[in-house]
């Protein structure tokens, strides 16, 4: 019988390869020479004649039938726990002959053909298996049960089979090993030294154990494997959550069985199903499932959670988890299920918590991007990481995962700016502690940065912000704005970092903490001062770039700055300079300087007439002219006029105005508005006069007045309230100004004086364009300022009068509501004192269009890249636009006839 | 000794870089009708310039294209002034070289680019016909103007064509 055939009846029963009956199928007929031993002859001599086997034939076929009737199985179910020497006929000495004729004696089977005893009862017990057994359990792992009831089936499995392992073992263990063993040990006292017979003794062993091994196999054939171990390593799973207290369940209900139960239960199943020949590689697999669930769950249930309040990073306490109750159990369990050896090695123990480490590792950084926008309460989820980065790949992990996040969550066009600035800033401190080196940083922020770089106010936000006060204004502008980073400013506050060692470190002998660079580093890895949260904004651009923003960014500033001492300029200044080198930093410095010299020029004109009085009202820079060196810029600051309206102008006006100017050398400043208009005939004079004083002290320097900038505070006096504006723009005050009625105006209102009718003054839109020689635009822009705060109330298309007296009429304040919406509106398009980059573009596109115009009239046909390339070399002050807006001019050079495109970006003149 | 002379020098070429964009600007600004010049590349140092020829003169409606160079000692020496067209003209030779006393002995540091072409423009109208280049042309243009004018549209090629032949 091949082992297939048996396998195949272990479970099928086929009715011809019955092995019930008691007379073996297989006679011995292949032998040719028959023969019996004669009594008397010793046992398996290996003397013993050939003859006699006829004989023996017939011997064994009697002690086969015998033994094997003495030794079948009953053939019905049995109840529990019957005994089955009950069920079978009584020992005798026959039958124990037979027996000991079959296993030791002559009736041992030889050679192939003959089935030997123990084979016999082994195609007997799987007969019996196959019959009665297998069905009840065939119908218990059927059907699908829940994963509550997994214990009870296993534990009813492993009972069932521990009945029949029983009931198979007995008749084999009393009467069919003792008779082996006694053979063993007798003949191993004769003949101890023949070592032919050491292999016998060992026999009796071998075929218990493959007995065992045998039965073992049929029980583990009858339950379906998957199902088994999926079942094993599910009780194992649970019952390691019991222990660890580790509640998954979500229905709420708590598992209020005591440990020492759940650890007995399942030590006692897991030796049962060991003895049942269940415990072997299927069980150590589905324990090795387990346990990885089990260490899943634990670190989700248990770790995952971030320490918010102590901020200290939970690794230690993991890898203690990991020594003290996760290895126990595992040895617990191994030795339950008797593996060799059941001591958990040290390497193993160091694997599993680096394994540990790694899940909660990955976890971790899969909300790597929480973590950093809430960096500094996160820091012990970040600590976590830290541990995680020492292992293997991890750091390929983190990039690419945090690089993903990134993408996904910060840069796309819904985010502001400002949010981003703060991630990155956020970002640079995370790493920082997360990896002082900075070679993780670099690679995740290398996205960050070329997108900031797109952006186009990530300039202004920056530098604006680095001017931001932080003390008074953090309610307010942060919040609101968002064109103001918090945490930039914050940045700002802190102290001077220490730059004195920026010399090459490389080469600095003395260092004893020198390290090479790290491995991984890109090749343009600089070892930076991570930090510098400013430094990475400051790399941001080219230095060049970044330092014509700051130039225009600060030059606004410093116009608008109320701070006399200008100190927070002046550190921003210094910062910079640590930073990016103090050459090119040099029109910044004139800037400051020359802020801080009109100070001191104002003062010193001041004192030298009388007229020019204290208050420090806004300056208007100006311009100078063409002083070829130092130009002097001067700004002027617009004086307080007063304004009565009805009342005589001129006369005796409280102090009379004041001007103060700032003096700015051109040559140094960004290109300042500059819109021309008269100011108030006053504040004229009082310019004429500074600038004469000026000439004087300067050396007869020249001042351009630029009256545009600066900002003024006037007092209006009307028939029933007086009311004092600040932060005027100049022309707002020019225009307010001009509803004084004028020396040659006939006034009602001079002769009505006093009296109860007063006519206020009128002007319109065209009158005063003219009068104060001031654009249309302007002049609507601060018509409607005024109107917004109930000074002007329209009365006819584009006619304005002033309000003497503020009546009660709901159609005025509706007016002046509509006004002052309308003028923020226009204020907002129009804010800064520094000419934006498409007025500039718009201002110089003649010059422009001429370079492009004589350039294709000389050098012939050319490409744009070309001619942008050309531009960007030949003009004076470079040309600072794109390929985009040089297509833009030659396609209205284009629709101008000047050019014609040639195909592609190739430009050619018309003919 | 050969340090300091290199330094001036490249002092030198910087102030003629600037000088040379200056003028540049100026001529952008400031253009003069029938004359520019820009140059061929960054180094600002060779400029190609046109001119348009004179009405009533025997130039009216052709373009002449020229090449100037200039030295490191510009504005004190005069620039290399070379009609790039082939023209016919008395005090123009065939292979371009001029003959007028500004780009010569009467240079000065006052004239510039403009003010050249501006000279060579007013050439053409009025010939220097006592010191001629090109005899025959200086003999045709006081005999046989219509002759002269033959002879002028026949060595004239615009541009294109010149483009054309020198690929």
């Amino acid at each position: 019988m091949d082992h297939r055939s048996r396998v195949f009846a272990s479970i099928f029963p086929v009715p011809s390869l019955s092995h019930t009956t008691p007379t073996p199928i297989a006679t011995p007929t292949a032998t040719p020479d028959l023969g019996y031993t004669a009594p008397g002859q010793s046992f398996g001599s290996p003397f013993n004649s050939n003859a006699s086997g006829q004989q023996r034939a017939v011997r064994r076929n009697l002690a086969w039938s015998t033994a094997t009737r003495f030794l079948s199985l009953p053939k019905q179910a049995t109840g529990a726990n019957a005994s089955f020497d009950t069920l079978r006929p009584p020992m005798s000495a026959e039958i124990g002959e037979a027996l000991h004729y079959l296993l030791v004696g002559e009736g041992k089977s030889e050679g192939k053909t003959e089935e030997s005893l123990v084979d016999w009862y082994i195609s007997e017990v799987r007969l019996h298996f196959a019959n009665l057994v297998q069905p009840t359990l065939k119908e218990l792992w059927k059907k699908e049960f829940e994963l509550q009831h997994a214990w009870d089936a296993l534990d009813e499995t492993k009972r069932v089979l521990q009945q029949v392992q029983m009931l198979y073992l007995q008749p084999f263990n009393d009467h069919i090993l003792p008779i082996l063993y006694q053979d063993n040990s007798s003949s191993s006292t004769i003949r101890p030294r023949r070592p032919t017979l050491m292999v016998d003794a060992h026999g009796a062993d071998d075929v218990s154990w493959g007995f065992r091994r045998d039965i073992h196999a049929i029980f583990a054939h009858c339950l379906p494997p998957q199902r088994f171990s999926k079942t094993l390593s599910y009780v194992l799973y649970d019952s390691g959550c019991k222990l660890f207290q580790i509640f998954v369940r979500h229905d709420g209900v708590q598992a209020s069985v005591e440990r020492e139960n759940i650890r007995r239960r399942m030590t006692d199943l897991l030796q049962d199903l060991e003895r049942v020949g269940l415990g072997g590689d299927n069980a150590q697999k589905a324990f090795a499932h387990a346990m990885d669930k089990l260490m899943d769950s634990y670190i989700s249930s248990q770790y995952l959670r971030v320490d918010w309040f102590t901020k200290k990073s939970v690794v230690p306490h993991l890898r203690m988890w990991i020594k003290d109750a996760f290895c126990p159990f595992v040895e617990l369990v191994m030795e339950c299920l008797r593996c060799n050896p059941s001591d958990v090695q040290p390497t193993e123990l160091q694997q599993w918590q680096e394994m540990a480490l790694g899940r909660l590792g990955r976890e971790r950084v899969d909300h790597l991007f929480f973590f950093v926008i809430h960096w500094d309460k996160s820091s012990g989820a970040i600590l976590d990481i830290r541990e995680y980065l020492k292992l293997a790949g991890a750091k390929q992990y983190l990039t690419s995962n945090f690089s993903q996040q990134i993408s996904r969550r910060l840069l796309h066009p819904g985010t502001t700016t400002t949010y981003i600035l703060n991630v990155y800033i956020f970002i640079i401190r995370a790493f920082h502690e997360l990896e002082p080196k900075g070679v993780l940083l670099e690679r995740v922020a290398r996205p960050i940065r070329r997108y900031l770089k797109d952006r186009e106010d990530t300039g202004r936000i920056i530098i604006s912000s680095l001017l931001t006060d932080l003390d008074d204004e953090n309610g307010s502008k942060f919040a609101s704005g968002g064109e103001l980073s918090y945490e930039i400013a914050s940045e700002m506050a802190k102290p001077f970092a220490n730059f004195s060692h920026d010399a090459d470190e490389e080469l600095n002998w003395g260092d004893m903490s020198w390290q090479p660079l790290p491995t991984d580093a890109s090749p343009e890895y600089k070892k930076s001062k991570v930090e510098d949260v400013i430094w990475f904004l400051l790399t941001l651009w080219e230095r060049e770039d970044f330092i014509n923003e700051l130039r225009n960014i600060l030059g606004d500033h410093l116009l608008r700055c109320q701070d006399p001492e200008y100190q927070k300029e002046i550190r921003l200044l210094e910062l910079i300079k640590v930073r990016l080198g103090d050459d090119k930093l040099q029109a910044c410095e004139v800037m400051l300087r020359d802020v801080l010299d009109s100070k001191r020029i104002n003062a010193s004109i001041r004192a030298s007439g009388a007229k020019l009085q204290t208050p420090d009202q806004t300056p208007l820079p100006q311009t100078p002219e063409r002083v070829p060196r130092t130009p002097q810029l001067r700004r002027p600051t617009t004086s307080t006029p007063s304004l009565f309206p009805p009342s005589t102008p001129t006369s005796n006006p409280p102090d009379g105005p004041t001007l103060n100017a700032q003096i700015l050398s051109s040559f140094f400043w960004p290109l300042l508005r500059d819109d021309q208009f008269l100011v108030p005939a006053q504040i004229q004079t009082l310019q004429k006069e500074y600038e004469s004083r000026f000439e004087r002290i300067k050396g007869m320097r020249k001042l351009r007045w630029m009256n545009a900038l600066g900002d003024g505070t006037v007092t209006l006096e009307f028939d029933d309230r007086t009311e004092e504006f600040d932060k005027l723009t100049p022309w707002q005050v020019s225009v307010v100004y001009a509803f004084q009625p004028q020396p040659g105006e006939e006034q009602p209102g001079l002769i009505g004086r006093g009296k109860a009718k007063v006519v206020s003054t009128t002007r319109n839109v065209a009158q005063l364009e003219e009068m104060l020689q001031m654009d249309e635009q302007l002049v609507r822009q601060a018509l409607a300022f005024w109107a917004g705060k109930s000074v002007l109330r329209e009365t006819d298309q584009d006619t304005y009068e002033v309000i003497e007296k503020v009546s009660s009429s709901n159609a005025d304040s509706d007016a002046a509501a509509a006004a002052q919406e309308l003028a923020e509106v226009q204020a907002a398009a129009q804010a800064g004192a520094v000419r934006s980059q498409t007025d500039v573009l718009q201002e110089k596109k003649d010059v422009y269009m001429s370079f492009i115009f004589g350039m294709l009239t000389n050098q012939g046909n050319l490409p744009i890249p070309r001619i942008l390339m050309m531009m960007r070399m030949m003009v004076q002050g470079g040309f600072p636009f794109g390929a985009e807006e040089l297509k833009d001019l030659l396609k209205e050079m284009e629709s101008e006839e000047k050019v014609v495109c040639l195909g592609g970006d190739l430009y050619g003149i018309r003919k | 000794m050969a340090l300091s002379t290199g330094a001036r020098s490249n002092g030198g070429s910087a102030t003629v870089a600037q000088r040379l964009q200056k003028e540049l600007m100026d001529i952008m600004t400031k253009p003069t009708p029938g004359v520019t010049a820009f140059p061929d590349d960054e180094n600002m140092t060779s400029w190609t310039a046109t001119i348009e020829g004179p009405d009533d003169t025997p130039y009216a409606k052709l373009t002449f294209k020229l090449s100037m160079e200039f030295a490191s000692t510009y504005p004190y020496a005069a620039p290399t002034v070379l009609f790039k067209t082939p023209i016919y003209h008395p005090n123009v030779d065939f292979s371009g070289r001029i003959c007028l006393d500004i780009l010569k002995d009467k240079w000065s540091a006052i004239y510039n680019i403009n003010a050249v072409l501006l000279s060579l423009q007013s050439l053409l109208g009025e010939p220097n016909n006592s010191s001629p280049l090109n005899g025959q042309a200086a003999e045709l243009w006081d005999k046989d103007p219509a002759e002269f004018q033959r002879q002028v549209l026949a060595r004239h090629k615009t541009p294109e064509e010149l483009d054309a032949g020198g690929i």
